[in-house]
């Protein structure tokens, strides 16, 4: 398969975009930095790939579920604050009350599907914008998120080291942890619910044409609920896990991650229109912002010019994705595949 | 010739891809006149006003207005000329006021200032000439409808119209709000002013008209001085078309047993409608734009509920609460807009397909190795043409798009099918296709609701036919009363 044609599958633009950048940050790194010593370049090194993913474990699992929500044609702004609010109540809960791990996990995916849920109902009964409705919602949750801790984190040592503490040895240096496991069993899952039920199809559906949707028999507004609901529980799961990794309950924990999450989707390939999108695309995107981020440190540029690079590389990515999909629309290409002879021969007719 | 000509169309071609309306349409308006045009649904009334607006260029011929000939007629400079166009649904800003509505883009000034008081000044002339209690300062979404169409005679009086086109402009209104309006018309008439009204109530065209023209086809009939019409000699020029041109099915024998019942069905601007259909048999649904047609297939498919009334299958009380209830029981609904209600666009022929499919199954799942079977047979059976089912539903033409929106009803092996417009915008080779899919759902004893504003492929495809008006069913047709001139006196309600 060449490149150009390759370009032209769903996920192939981002995935060049991907491969590119690795390659521009090793050699960068190896002339400018290492000089030109390639077994010196840190970036390569299974130390910094099993670091680069363990970062990027919670916003990809964040990112799985918001694919959900915008693919069928909503969006979510609320759930970097509530991460900080289930995260800094969860601490709460262990520390201050000394309620049991378990408890406190079941109780924070409860609240956040609840209040999910919450959203969902708003959004699917009435006309409201989902973005206005989740920033009405992640302004509820920062006040929250200071209700409980009044500015100050709490910090909760030796719990939920299951998943912060757990690692899988792959070869004498690389390893991987819990969080990383998670993000890829849930990865892996989603896919096949996605591609495989009838509630995948719904997802398409609803966000590529609501109305038609409601007129094929599908309920789009408890369908709303489900996803949305869902949403709540993938917030609760990402919490957990960098919870556990840090081990302290800080009011800033999720602070921006909506952010970071709308992007890697985003990147991904998901129309903001929806119903358009897919899981392996949200991953990559994830993945690229996630090595970008690393490579800009290892390079040391200084933190405030790694903003202003981030969001050109983002950018640069959704132009890159615009443009081929511009050319795959106006070529109306011949067969593709998955095409069969008959199709061919009623095309011929 | 005539010095009082003030508009005159001569020889105009107009096509739209796929089907033609006017072959050398010919029109005049005198100065000074109320000049009524007639026509079934998609003669060419509507096309005719886009034309006269600048919103769509003829292909060929000439348009004079005041004696000099028109070029490149854009919406802006029929405005400018003095031609203004009041649509049936209204075209102002509701949150503004009206005198701001009046003079919206149009602005009087003082240098860079806007001159609000002498807007407001004029705008109380122009209502008092109107003869309309409205204040100047009522914000418009809280008008009435009628009111608002008052609000647009009177911004179209601002911008200097000579010519004023009303589409249909009393759907909607009461008796004493149609008087009103008619009084206004003759005060804009007896000031010079010309107008050209559209309407298929035949009693306000007796009432109000100085000329008429009938449409058929898109071609000129005729055009009379209202003294020598009759409306006998009106409707028979508005269906007068040779019926050895329509389409001839196959005439099955229709089962005696009815499969489906609508008794006293109200609500969603539907009034106490009840009929029965049975197993292969097409029932037609004929009416106006606007008599409630698609309302009624609404209530019968669940995406409106009915306030009153009873839904039958196979004798058996269905609610429809909802689509799922209704697809539940083998019904598919087959909309007027395929692109809107059917289609999702911008996913392929294999995401459009299947999809009602999937409600008929019990597990959780869905392969896509079976969505691939599903759509390729499908598209083999109705002979999509494509390249293939990984095709986006958007890069197909009208008429494959509309075979693509019965594949996906047809994969939910659905009994009772409600038909709305079926081949509205495809052209004729499409259309006797659907025709011949439509037999053949007949065939397999499938019984069929079709609504259509096509008086050629109504008569032509139904078996009986209930005609409506007013959200009601004025008439019941059956074999020997079906023709074109009892439907359009039923809908139009002469008879």
């Amino acid at each position: 398969m060449t490149l150009k044609s390759y370009s032209r599958r769903e996920n192939g633009p981002i995935f060049l975009t991907l491969l590119a950048v690795i390659v521009a940050v090793i050699l960068v790194e190896m002339f400018f930095v290492r000089g030109g010593d390639i077994t010196k370049v840190a970036f390569i090194k299974p130390r910094n790939i099993a670091n680069v993913l363990m970062q990027v474990s919670t916003t990809g699992i964040l990112a799985i579920s918001m694919t959900f929500v915008m693919v069928s044609g909503g969006i979510d702004l609320s759930v970097g604050q509530m991460m900080c609010f289930v995260g800094t109540g969860m601490a709460f809960m262990m520390r201050i009350l000394g309620v049991n791990d378990v408890l406190v996990a079941l109780i924070g995916v409860v609240v956040a599907v609840l209040f999910q849920v919450l959203m969902g109902f708003i959004i699917s009964r009435t006309k409201l914008e989902p973005f206005i409705v989740s920033l009405g919602f992640m302004t509820i949750y920062k006040g929250f998120t200071y209700l409980i801790t009044n500015g100050s984190e709490i910090t909760i040592v030796d719990h939920f080291t299951f998943l912060g503490g757990t690692y899988f040895n792959l070869t004498s240096t690389f390893r991987i942890g819990m969080p990383v496991l998670v993000l890829i069993v849930l990865e892996i899952v989603t896919w096949l619910v996605l591609k495989y039920t009838k509630f995948g199809r719904s997802v398409y559906a609803v966000g590529g044409n609501e109305n038609a949707a409601y007129l094929a028999g599908i309920n789009v507004k408890s369908f709303k609920l489900l996803v949305y609901g869902l949403n709540g529980l993938f917030v609760a799961i990402g919490t957990m896990v960098l919870l556990s990794r840090l081990g302290t309950g800080n009011p800033l924990i999720g602070d921006g991650k909506e952010i970071d999450v709308i992007a890697a989707v985003v990147v991904g390939g998901t129309a903001l229109s929806g119903g358009k999108g897919n899981l392996w695309g949200t991953l990559i995107g994830v993945l690229l912002l996630g090595c970008i981020s690393n490579a800009l440190n290892i390079l040391g540029v200084n933190p405030y010019w790694q903003y202003v690079m981030t969001g050109g590389i983002i950018i640069l990515a959704v132009l890159l994705s615009y443009f081929s999909g511009l050319s795959s629309e106006s070529a109306k290409v011949g067969p593709r595949r998955g095409d069969s002879a008959q199709s061919k021969k009623a095309l011929a007719e | 010739m005539d010095g009082d000509l003030i508009l005159d169309m001569r020889g105009i071609w107009k096509s739209y891809p796929g089907v033609s309306v006017f072959e050398g349409f010919d029109f005049d308006l005198r100065r000074g006149e109320i000049h009524c045009i007639c026509g079934e649904n998609g003669a060419g009334k509507s096309t005719l006003i886009k034309i006269l607006s600048g919103a769509h260029a003829p292909d060929r011929g000439t348009i004079l207005f005041e004696g000099r000939k028109v070029e490149n007629l854009t919406p802006h400079s029929a405005m400018q000329m003095g031609i203004q166009t009041i649509y049936q649904e209204h075209n102002l800003f509701p949150l503004l006021d009206v005198v701001e509505n009046l003079y919206a883009g149009n602005q009087i000034t003082n240098g860079w200032v806007i001159d609000r008081p002498t807007m407001v000044a004029r705008t109380r002339d122009i209502l008092k000439y109107l003869h309309s209690e409205i204040s100047p300062f009522e914000r418009v979404g809280r008008l009435s409808s009628s009111e608002q169409k008052v609000v647009e005679i009177a911004k179209a009086l601002v911008q200097e119209a000579k010519v004023i086109v009303f589409d249909e402009p009393t759907s909607s209104f009461s008796q004493v709000e149609t008087d009103h309006l008619f009084e206004i018309i003759r005060r804009l008439v007896e000031n010079g002013k010309s107008i050209i009204y559209i309407s298929h109530h035949l009693e306000e065209v007796f009432r109000i008209a100085s000329r008429v023209t009938v449409i058929r086809d898109g071609r000129k009939v005729g055009t009379y001085p209202i003294a020598e019409l009759t409306e006998q000699k009106l409707i028979r020029d508005m269906v007068g078309r040779d019926v050895s041109l329509f389409y001839k099915r196959d005439r099955l024998p229709i089962g005696e047993d009815v499969v489906f019942e609508a008794r006293h069905l109200s609500g969603n601007g539907v009034r106490d409608v009840s009929f029965t259909v049975r197993r292969g048999e097409i029932l037609g649904i004929a009416g106006m734009d606007g008599s409630g047609r698609t309302e009624l297939a609404e209530l019968l498919f669940g995406v409106k509920r009915a306030d009153s009334g009873a839904i039958l299958i196979r004798g058996k009380p269905v609610r429809m609460k909802t689509p799922l209830s209704a697809i539940r029981n083998a019904m598919c609904f087959i909309t007027e807009d395929r692109q809107a209600l059917g289609l999702f666009l911008k996913h392929a022929l294999t995401r459009n397909i299947p999809i009602v499919s999937y409600t008929r199954t019990r597990t959780p799942f869905a392969l896509p190795s079976e969505d691939i079977r599903l759509s390729e047979h499908y598209v083999e059976e109705l002979k999509i043409r494509t390249p293939g089912v990984s095709q986006l539903a958007m890069q197909l033409s009208g008429g494959n798009q509309q075979k693509v929106v019965l594949a996906k009803w047809f994969a939910s092996r659905g009994e009772f099918f409600i038909f709305d417009e079926p081949t509205r915008g495809i052209d004729v080779g499409a259309k006797e296709e659907i025709y011949r899919i439509m037999v053949d759902l007949l065939r397999e004893g499938k019984s069929i609701i079709m609504i259509s504003s096509d008086m050629p492929e109504l008569l032509a495809m139904s078996d009986r036919i209930i005609v409506m008006r007013g959200g009601a069913a004025s008439a019941l047709l059956e074999k020997d009363d079906i023709n074109q001139e009892t439907v359009l006196k039923h809908a139009i309600g002469v008879a």
